[in-house]
Parts: structure tokens; sequence; C-alpha cells
């Protein structure tokens, strides 16, 4: 199956956080995953995008990318320093951003592209055999 | 001092109603703290910690007290069970829950949170939104909307004041023979980090376990004792409870 996304712009406040949150939550009913996988996606994604100092601009773009068991989350354009310190901070401070990502997805990256950085979050699931017939 | 001899519901009541004697109040309170315990427990794993609903079941038997008549011919336990019941109720209807969050929402939540465990242990893995919906009888749309208006839940509980890791700052009624006291916070020094310190001990414990013995959510609810759907608000609201922690203490 090629990769398909869906790509979402909000303004970078909490309200619309939810959207996003909303965004992922059916996509994992459309591919039927799991109610902790999907758990694990929506924390994931709003704890990147509830961290303080992340913001490079008032909006922000999710895109959320469909693979072979997998649900990649492309999250930008965020300020490159003030992520690249926060993932490599072990931290004194609460969990770090590192642990929390490596606890819910499986791989995390960051990307330079169209003029900014954005953080790729790649979680491996398990497409459960569909209970509604359809393809997943 | 305290008088010797037991004293019956009616004598504690007299006393109280007739010389406004605070003493008798609070011992008829300790009397029936185990009714409202055991009234509380129904209502628990419905989204709301045990002992939140103890403290709530308590504001109702404290009306119920006060507002007893002696001089009917009814017992104490009959008349406060309504009461403790009615606002345990009302606590979920009015505080526990946005306002602009739906009844039908609420209560889809409630009977989510249910099934999951329930379809987590008959399937042996985590079921899926499609065979949530199902076994609820609502379209996928309802159980994510249900699902979300749970974030609604968690923003309100919020808005209570929490401890800033001074044990002074825990209710006591949080720290009433539960399991959290077996847990020893020194495992991991990260737990003490100043940011940790805004939780309470059960709160570490889950952020403990989920994140630096990578356990699941469900794997969680079963240590713990409450429901899968309860270990996702108190990651979300301890999440966010450090993160505001860290916030002030940067500002300070």
């Amino acid at each position: 199956m090629a990769a398909d996304a869906i790509s979402l712009s909000i303004p970078h406040s909490e309200p619309f956080h939810g959207v996003a949150r909303l965004v992922v939550g059916g996509l994992a009913a459309r591919l039927d995953l799991s109610y902790e996988d999907l758990e694990d996606l929506q924390l994931a994604l709003v704890s990147v995008l509830e961290r303080d100092g992340y913001a490079a601009g008032p909006e922000i773009t999710v895109r959320l990318l469909v693979g072979e068991g997998t649900v990649g989350i492309a999250i930008g354009p965020l300020d490159a320093a003030e992520l690249a310190a926060d993932l490599e901070r072990q931290s004194e401070h609460g969990v770090p951003m590192r642990r929390l990502l490596d606890t819910l997805v499986e791989e995390i990256s960051v990307e330079e592209r169209d003029g900014g950085h954005w953080l790729r979050l790649e979680k491996h699931v398990a497409v459960a055999q569909s209970s509604n017939g359809e393809e997943a | 001092m305290r008088e010797a001899g037991p004293r019956t519901d009616r004598d504690l009541l007299r006393r109280y109603h007739d010389r406004g004697d605070l003493e008798a109040r609070e011992r008829l309170i300790e009397q029936y703290l185990p009714l409202v315990r055991s009234l509380a427990r129904r209502y628990a794993n419905r989204g709301e910690q045990l002992e939140d609903l103890v403290q709530v079941g308590c504001i109702g038997l404290i009306k119920a007290i006060d507002r007893f008549d002696v001089d009917r011919g009814v017992e104490l336990t009959t008349y406060a069970t309504p009461n403790i019941i009615g606002e345990i109720k009302r606590h979920f209807r009015d505080k526990g829950w946005s306002v602009r969050v739906p009844r039908g929402l609420q209560e889809l939540n409630v009977r989510l949170s249910q099934l999951l465990e329930q379809l987590t242990i008959q399937l042996e893995r985590s079921p899926t939104i499609a065979e949530l919906a199902k076994a609820a009888g609502v379209d996928e749309e309802e159980v994510l909307e249900a699902l979300e208006s749970g974030q609604a839940y968690t923003t309100v509980s919020l808005s209570a004041p929490s401890g800033h890791g001074d044990d002074a700052d825990l209710d006591p009624l949080e720290s009433l023979g539960t399991l959290e006291h077996e847990y020893e916070v020194s495992e991991d020094r990260a737990v003490l980090a100043p940011g940790l310190r805004a939780l309470d001990e059960r709160e570490r414990r889950i952020i403990h376990l989920r994140f630096w013995e990578g356990l699941t959510q469900s794997q969680i609810a079963q240590q713990v004792g409450i429901s899968q759907m309860h270990v996702s608000r108190l990651i979300r609201r301890s999440l966010e409870k450090v993160r505001e922690e860290i916030a002030t203490g940067r500002q300070a």
C-alpha cells in the first residue's frame, strides 16, 4: 500500500490541539488501530504541541503518514534550537521529552524541510484483522 | 474530655442539634465513613478516583447529619444513604464534566471505560475503535467523540488546586490505606525531579511505571487497580501538572 498522508494546519494554540487529536482518532478508526496505539499517538502529538518554546510561528502543521504497519506524525515547523536541546536533555525536570516519546513511539527524528525543522515520529502499529471487513 | 460509654446515633444527633456539640457531629461522621466508602465504591471505575468520591460522599453525609430531624422515626442510615448517593451523582453531573459536554457523551464515555476493560480481558489485547463501537452499539464517530469528551473531564479536574510537593498539601483522605504507600519513590532518583514533585504518590507511581518501567496502560491499570481509561487520564493530568510546575519554576 502506498503511503497515505493527511495534512492539517492549525493555529498553534491549545484549543486547536483537540482538533489534531480528533484527526488522529479518525485515522486510528480508519486503520483499525487499538485503543492503546491511539492513546500513544495522541499523547505523543499533544505533548509536542503543548511544549512551551517549540512554536516557530503562529501556525503549526501536523502531517499524518500511513505506511505498512506504521503511522508517522510529522509536526512543524518547530524551533530548531529548542527542539534539539529538549530532545538531548536528560532532564532534571519532569519527564524528559526523549523518554516520553521513546515510550510512545518507535522512531524519532528531526528533519529540515520547507525552510523549517520538523519532528518526525513513527509508531509501529498492529493493524487488527478488520472487524468491519474492509481493508484498512 | 470525651464522655465515657457508648453513644447511639440518636444521642449524638441530639447533642449536636440541641446543644451544637461539634464533637458529636465529628463522631457521627467518623462512624458513617465506612458507609460513605461503601457507596463511593459503587461509583468507582467511572473515571473518578475513589478517594475523590469519598470526599464528595462525605459532603452528602454532613448535609444529612445537619438536616436530620431527630424527632422523625427514621434511622440516620436510611436518611443519609440517598443524600450521599445524590451528592456523588451530582458530582459526576456538575463537577466532573464540563457543562459543554452533553450528558449523552458523558454517559457513553463512562460506558466505554467499562467496555474497554471487558474487551481487553475478552480479546486479550487492546480493542479497536470499531470493536468498542460495536460493543457500545454506536458509531465509531460517536466513540471518538466520547473519548474526546474525556479531555473536557480532565481539564475540569485540573482546575482543582494541586499539591506542590509538600506533604501538607496532600489531602489526608488521599493517604488512607492506599496501595501507593507500597511504592518506594526512592526507586528512581528521577521521580524526585522538581517537576514530578508536583504529583501525588499515585500519579508519580503511574508516571514511573509508564515512562521508566515501560508498562502499558492496561498493565498499569491491573497493577494499580483502576480502570485503563482512568490511567490514561491520570497520565495526561500528571504530565500537564508537571508542565505547569516546571513553567511556574521557570517564572519564579
